[in-house]
């Protein structure tokens, strides 16, 4: 060969070679791969360019030994990478290492260096030792921080993912129209072993509730047939008898106009069926207890006049139709009554300053016309907003008329007893009347005979003495009459003496009066000294004489109201002394003796029997009746009852 | 009074046995006769003379009220001055009675000169009204004993016809009338032709006109 040949071949062999080196060079850089080389001999370290790059420095800036390589690596992993290096070096050399390195900056980078254990298999160039070792190594390097950055987020994005799907009771499924894929999840929510295959459409419908079942493969055929999306709740049986709820959602994946598949989750929904179906329990009964009861309830901000809630009874206790769907504020309001309304919103008004609860009554007119009478309940709760309340309506129509009808027939009966009293003492005054006159009538006839018998000339003694004797009898007889009436009470009613406590009674009446004292504005109160014994009396007799009293204190307070206090303590005398007092108008000016009379009466209705039956009692209870004025208004009706009579029982 | 055995009586009927003995009692002692009875019934049972009478009735009786008593005696054709007397008597009542012919109404107890005052005037027209039935009786009797011809001859008289028209009217001679004219005058004891007028007008006999 010609040295100018030589020279060529040479020259054009370099060229090559600086050319392959180049390319070497960008092959490395590009594919972040470097190689080294370690002389075990000299301890000396070759890097490529890349090399140098892949560690954080400038191609070739310093010479490399094994100490500054090892300071280069991780702590971490300098010992599993370089362990049992010095003893036997070579067998120590892991073929493949990945580790990481800390660039004077202080990036960490993960690398990836290869070493060949082949080297004194590589032809012309094995060096080795005594031992026959070689004494040169061989290997790449590869930054692989970036790739395995990505898989770490690929690996903890896919553990979130299962982990989601396991804390949401949430499967997700793909399929392509002929296979499926399910998630660990989705097995779990179907009661299916992940490690097993995806079950063929027969498995998975026979854990399908049997009710469900139909649905479920309706819904299927729909999918594969007409590639439509689903969503359908149905009810599964586990393996282990469990049921539950599982809602499936499938939509299609279209990718430039063409049907690749359906995408879909499916979602244990048990809790939130059940509390749904509870719910709707709870609202059915809610509803229809509201209907029941005419009460509606409602939520709504009385100043912004929002509605939040208006319950279908509410609606309709409006004369509204809740199909109609959301009723406005002012149609509530305006079928309230113009006569109610300017007193209702002072009271709603006064209630929303105050941030009070109110309790209101009105009356509104239906759209049909007809009136009704509405009682509105408001609770307004501190935290809320300003004129925010919840509350309730009730229909008070009914219960209001049938108070009234009540109230009329009470009215009623109230006045009948007054006329059957008045009338009968009215008809045992006449008869009285007559039952008296006839005697004295009798005596003073006889007494006129008598007269002229004697004034006769001469006298007729005789006769005279007889019509005298009838004039005796005739007067015995007025007066049997009389005691007859006095003993009235004896006879009517046999007395029937028991052990009375005195309080019981005066609650008893108090308890009885009390409506008669409303009607009246009169307050009814009661003090009883605590010492006061119990007595031996005639209950019904004794609940009359307060019942006499009491009404009327009542009577004497009925135009202008008051208080009836009725008071009782044992006194000194060993007797209870009872005191009656009220606030009305008073005792007449004449003797306060002569009230007591029978007949006498200051009202235009009154009998005139009433206080002289409470005398008759009292008295045959060994006991006193008086009255006397008070020193401000109106009068105190005193009596007195021995408590010796306890001694006896 | 007709006679001076007719001793006029004073019926008393009263259910309280003390009332009616006093008012008896002071009957009698105006020297009158009393008797007195506790119903009605009995006091109707009991046969009455023709002696002047009245009666003191109480108004209020067990069976029948006392002015429902007094309608009934005057639906029987019985004439009897009444009292009457009640322990508690009103105006409607009192009116009713007196209208219904009551002598008066007392009230008990009642001062014993107004009971004996009404009963004196009770007897009074007792005692009228009887005369005068017994001259109304007393007339009849003498009218019915005139011949048929004798009442026709009377009746004409006293429409005022002369003699000789009686005649022409009954066909008779004017003789034949004087003489029937003449018993009629005695037969009737009338004085003149005005008594035969009063008598034909209490007989009421209804004039030829």
């Amino acid at each position: 060969m010609a040295d100018e040949d030589v020279q060529k071949t040479l020259e054009e062999l370099s060229r090559d070679l600086q050319e392959s080196k180049a390319k070497l060079e960008e092959a490395q850089r590009v594919a972040h791969v470097g190689h080294w080389e370690w002389d075990l001999e000299t301890d000396v370290v070759v890097w490529s360019d890349e090399t140098y790059r892949i560690f954080g420095l400038s191609p070739q800036e310093r010479p490399m030994d094994l100490a500054t390589v090892r300071a280069m690596v991780h702590p971490e992993d300098r010992d599993s990478l370089y362990g049992g290096v010095d003893e036997d070096l070579i067998a120590g050399i892991r073929p493949d290492a990945e580790f990481r390195i800390v660039r004077r900056n202080g990036e960490v980078r993960t690398v990836h260096a290869l070493t060949s254990r082949r080297w004194s298999a590589m032809p012309g160039d094995a060096k080795r030792d005594a031992k026959g070792r070689p004494y040169k190594l061989f290997g790449t390097v590869q930054d692989i921080t970036d790739r395995k950055r990505a898989e770490e987020a690929l690996q903890r994005t896919q553990a979130h993912f299962r982990e989601g799907q396991r804390l949401a009771r949430m499967g997700s499924w793909t399929s392509d129209g002929s296979s499926c894929q399910w998630s660990d999840e989705l097995f779990e929510i179907y009661g299916f072993d992940p490690r097993n295959r995806v079950p063929t459409t027969e498995q998975f419908l026979a854990i399908i509730h049997p009710q469900d079942r139909a649905s479920m493969a309706d819904a299927i055929k729909l999918m594969l047939e007409q590639e439509r999306g689903c969503d359908v709740t149905t009810r599964i049986v586990r393996s282990d008898g469990e049921q539950r709820y599982v809602r499936c959602v499938g939509v299609r994946v279209v990718e430039q106009g063409v049907f690749k598949g359906f995408l879909g989750t499916a979602m244990d929904v048990t809790e939130q069926e059940l509390l749904t179906q509870e719910l709707r329990r709870e609202r059915a009964y809610l509803t229809e207890a509201q209907s029941l009861a005419h009460l509606g309830s409602w939520a709504c901000n009385l100043v912004t006049r929002k509605i939040f809630h208006s319950s279908d009874e509410n609606a309709r206790l409006y004369g509204f139709d809740p199909s109609e769907g959301a009723i406005p504020f002012d149609r509530f309001y305006n079928t309230i009554l113009t006569e109610d309304e300017t007193a209702l919103r002072a009271q709603l008004e006064n209630a929303i300053r105050a941030g009070a609860d109110y309790d209101v009554e009105f009356r509104i007119r239906r759209a049909d016309g007809t009136i009704r009478f509405m009682r509105g309940i408001g609770h307004h709760n501190p935290s809320q907003e300003v004129g925010e309340y919840v509350g309730i309506t009730v229909d008070m129509t009914e219960r209001k008329r049938a108070e009234e009808e009540r109230e009329r027939l009470r009215q009623l009966e109230a006045d009948l007893a007054h006329i059957n009293r008045v009338n009968m003492m009215g008809e045992l005054a006449a008869a009285l009347a007559h039952e008296i006159k006839q005697p004295i009538a009798a005596s003073i006839t006889s007494a006129n005979a008598c007269l002229r018998w004697l004034a006769r000339d001469p006298p007729d003694l005789e006769r005279a003495r007889a019509a005298a004797a009838r004039i005796e009898q005739d007067g015995n007889r007025a007066a049997d009459v009389i005691n007859r009436l006095r003993s009235f009470y004896k006879k009517g009613s046999a007395p029937k003496r028991e052990i009375v406590d005195i309080r019981t009674i005066i609650l008893e009446m108090a308890a009885l009066l009390k409506t008669e004292g409303i009607r009246h504005s009169v307050t009814i109160h009661s003090a009883v000294d605590p010492d006061t014994p119990k007595i031996l009396v005639d209950r019904v007799q004794l609940q009359q004489v307060f019942m006499n009293l009491m009404l009327n204190a009542i009577e004497a307070m009925k135009d202008t109201g008051g208080a009836l206090t009725i008071a009782a303590r044992p006194n000194s005398q060993g007797q209870i002394i009872v005191s009656i007092r009220d606030t009305g108008v008073g005792l007449p000016q004449e003797s306060t003796e002569q009230i007591f009379d029978a007949f006498h009466t200051t009202k235009p209705e009154g009998t005139g029997m009433g206080l002289a039956i409470t005398r008759s009692i009292v008295e045959s209870h060994g006991g006193r009746v008086w009255a006397t004025a008070n020193q401000g208004a109106g009068a105190t009706f005193h009596f007195t009852l021995p408590i010796e009579a306890e001694a006896h029982a | 009074m007709k006679s001076a055995a007719a001793v006029p009586t004073v019926f008393i009927i009263d259910d309280d046995r003390g009332m009616r003995q006093s008012i008896q009692d002071l009957v009698e002692s105006v020297g009158l006769r009393a008797e007195s009875f506790a119903t009605g019934e009995e006091f109707l049972k009991r046969k009455r003379t023709n002696d002047p009478s009245c009666l003191v009735l109480d108004v209020r009786l067990p069976q029948m009220s006392g002015l429902d008593f007094q309608r009934q005696l005057a639906e029987t054709g019985m004439q009897i001055p009444i009292i009457f007397v009640t322990a508690h008597g009103d105006v409607p009542m009192s009116v009713r009675a007196l209208k219904s012919g009551a002598v008066e109404f007392l009230t008990k107890p009642f001062r014993d000169q107004d009971l004996l005052d009404a009963i004196q005037q009770a007897l009074q027209r007792d005692h009228a009204a009887q005369e005068q039935q017994a001259e109304s009786n007393d007339l009849q009797g003498r009218y019915h004993a005139l011949t048929q011809r004798e009442q026709e001859v009377m009746t004409l008289v006293v429409s005022g016809m002369l003699n000789k028209q009686i005649a022409s009217e009954i066909g008779a001679s004017e003789a034949t009338v004087k003489i029937h004219r003449g018993n009629v005058m005695r037969k009737m004891q009338a004085g003149s032709v005005v008594d035969l007028v009063r008598m034909a007008d209490k007989l009421k006999l209804s004039p030829r006109k």
